[in-house]
């Protein structure tokens, strides 16, 4: 990689979105609008996010996900069989309902505000989960292009509900097979479409390690009947590179986060990658996508034994805190990863997106920008100091 | 759509003007809907309980520390899920009346026992009842927060339950042993 190009700088996916746009996706989920009408509104809002980005001197752009409500409920409206259930709906069918009741006191948010996809019948694709969304980018910019879609696990594991889904599909494993073939085909149109970058998120595999006990539980989506920790991180990998085997050309990543609902640290998960590394480094992608410019994602000597294995996309500003981290406090932290990271390993991106949940933004787009013009200067004050040397 | 048909929030807003109306001129549906309100509990063996209400039952049990069989929530759980239910009674009431368009409301209640002990006869000190009752409102409403402030003030101020509880209504017990 030529040094003019060493740490690119990207984000995770979500952008704040205005509160017109809000209002239009209340209209869209009461049936008041239809699908295309709210895409027409929501051209405007991607334009802006794409603006954001490209002034902010942001390599690889996405669309700011600002047409979708959150990062993988979106998939309602793309797949036939699925239908979209908040977890006051889904209480019903719990068997365990006083420890989620914990999970919920515990996280301050209210059963009405966390929806997901539930598989009520064979899950078919209607449309693209993201194509058109891609084609709309493709088309207003001229930098590099990143794509975030929903994990084939996270998919799996949040739309298989018993008691709704089993008719359709009576084991889990059913139904991760078409969760499979569905992304496999997304990712393909994807890469022959021209995107450059596919990021697979599993934000909940660090529920999977570090979340409460309990037989149903939700971090940023709802998994029931949740197994053993091990047998889950085995069966996200079986999951993961049965997606996507024998792709190539777009580079894959794969995002794991803490929760990104909540500017309360105190409630959000912590503990080191750890544990997660083993399983991640059997996945056949390209990048790990993670958490690492708070305390709670821990240190970045959890590589060490892992030294070059994959690209790190990382995470270097908090999407949550309101204080633009300085361009100084970046690049030191950069340094530091390229102890465990050939520096053409290296891309620079928050630890999670500015408006992962539509209706609970982590922060505004002034300062989010802000936020992205300190990454584009670290990434520009980087690559003049590797210019000529191999390790300033 | 004309106003005598207006649906908000699953209510059907003429209907619920009529009533204030009726209340606000006629002293008799005052009396009427003032009560008296009426439960029937019945013994169902062990820490079990019916309450039969008009044509409404409601089930009650302990959990299984107790000795009982946890079938059902207890009484104590059934007072904080009615303090909650009244509150939303009265600000989705309130707020429809208002014009307000809800698009979800939720309320987490949480009370700590004041003393166990007094409970089980051990100590006369302290209450066996929850000192205070935390009650927080999580809402998804088409309108300011100061309105939305205002009809969450008056849901608590204005509500039976709550009423009844805040102010510790007076019990009459009496007895009759057959």
């Amino acid at each position: 990689m030529a040094k003019s190009q060493l740490f690119p700088v990207t984000v995770v996916g979500s952008w704040p979105r205005p509160q017109w746009l809000i209002q239009a996706l209340r209209k869209r989920q009461a049936g008041e609008i239809s699908f295309d009408e709210f895409n027409t509104t929501a051209d405007d809002a991607v334009l802006a996010a794409i603006k954001y980005q490209e002034d902010a001197n942001v390599d690889i752009v996405t669309d700011g996900e600002q047409r979708r409500d959150n990062f993988y409920s979106f998939v309602v409206e793309k797949l036939d069989g699925v239908k979209l259930m908040t977890l006051t709906e889904l209480m019903d069918y719990m068997k365990d309902r006083a420890s989620f009741e914990e999970t919920l006191r515990a996280l301050d948010v209210p059963a009405f505000a966390m929806r997901s996809p539930v598989a009520v019948d064979r899950v078919r694709r209607k449309r693209h989960l993201a194509l058109d969304e891609f084609e709309f980018l493709k088309s207003h910019t001229t930098r590099k292009t990143k794509v975030p879609i929903p994990g084939p696990y996270m998919l799996t594991r949040s739309m298989w509900f018993p008691g709704l889904s089993d008719k359709a599909y009576p084991v889990i494993e059913d139904l991760g097979r078409d969760v499979c073939s569905i992304v496999r085909d997304e990712i393909v149109a994807l890469k022959e479409a021209g995107c450059d970058f596919v990021q697979l998120d599993e934000p909940v595999l660090s529920q999977v390690v570090y979340g409460s006990e309990g037989e149903e539980t939700f971090m940023c989506a709802a998994l029931a009947s949740r197994r053993d920790p091990t047998e889950e991180l085995r069966y996200a990998v079986e999951l993961m590179n049965l997606t996507v085997k024998g792709i190539s050309g777009v580079k894959l990543g794969i995002h794991v986060c803490r929760g990104n609902w909540s500017r309360r640290e105190d409630v959000l998960l912590r503990g080191n990658y750890g544990p997660l590394l083993p399983y991640l480094m059997e996945m056949k992608i390209d990048q790990l996508v993670l958490e690492f410019a708070t305390p709670r994602a821990g240190e970045l000597e959890v590589f060490k034994e892992y030294r070059g294995e994959k690209e790190i996309g990382l995470g270097i500003v908090n999407p949550r805190s309101t204080t633009v981290e300085q361009p100084k406090s970046i690049e030191r932290r950069v340094k530091e990863a390229t102890r465990y990271f050939e520096p053409s390993q290296v891309y620079l991106n928050p630890d999670c997106g500015f408006g992962t949940f539509a209706e609970r933004p982590v922060n505004d787009a002034e300062t989010a920008y802000g936020k992205l013009r300190s990454m584009g200067t670290a990434a520009s004050n980087l690559r003049k100091a590797w210019d000529g040397r191999a390790n300033p | 759509m004309s106003s005598s048909s207006k649906n908000l929030n699953g209510l059907e807003v003429s209907k619920m003007e009529d009533f204030v109306k009726e209340i606000r001129t006629k002293p008799d549906v005052v009396k009427n809907t003032n009560g008296p309100w009426r439960s029937r509990v019945t013994w169902q063996g062990g820490l079990k309980a019916k309450a039969y209400m008009r044509n409404h039952t409601v089930t009650f049990d302990e959990p299984e520390g107790l000795g009982a069989t946890d079938t059902s929530a207890s009484a104590h759980e059934h007072l904080l899920s009615a303090v909650g239910a009244c509150m939303m009674t009265g600000f989705v009431y309130q707020g429809t009346l208002k014009g307000v368009k809800i698009h979800n409301c939720e309320i987490a209640l949480e009370g700590t026992f004041g003393d166990i002990r007094n409970w089980a006869g051990l100590t006369d000190e302290g209450t066996p009842g929850y000192p205070e009752i935390k009650a927080k409102l999580y809402v998804k409403a088409d309108s300011d927060r100061k309105t939305i402030e205002r009809l969450w003030a008056n849901a608590w101020k204005h509500s039976v339950v709550t009423q009844t509880v805040a102010r510790g209504a007076k019990i009459i017990p009496s007895l009759e042993v057959l």
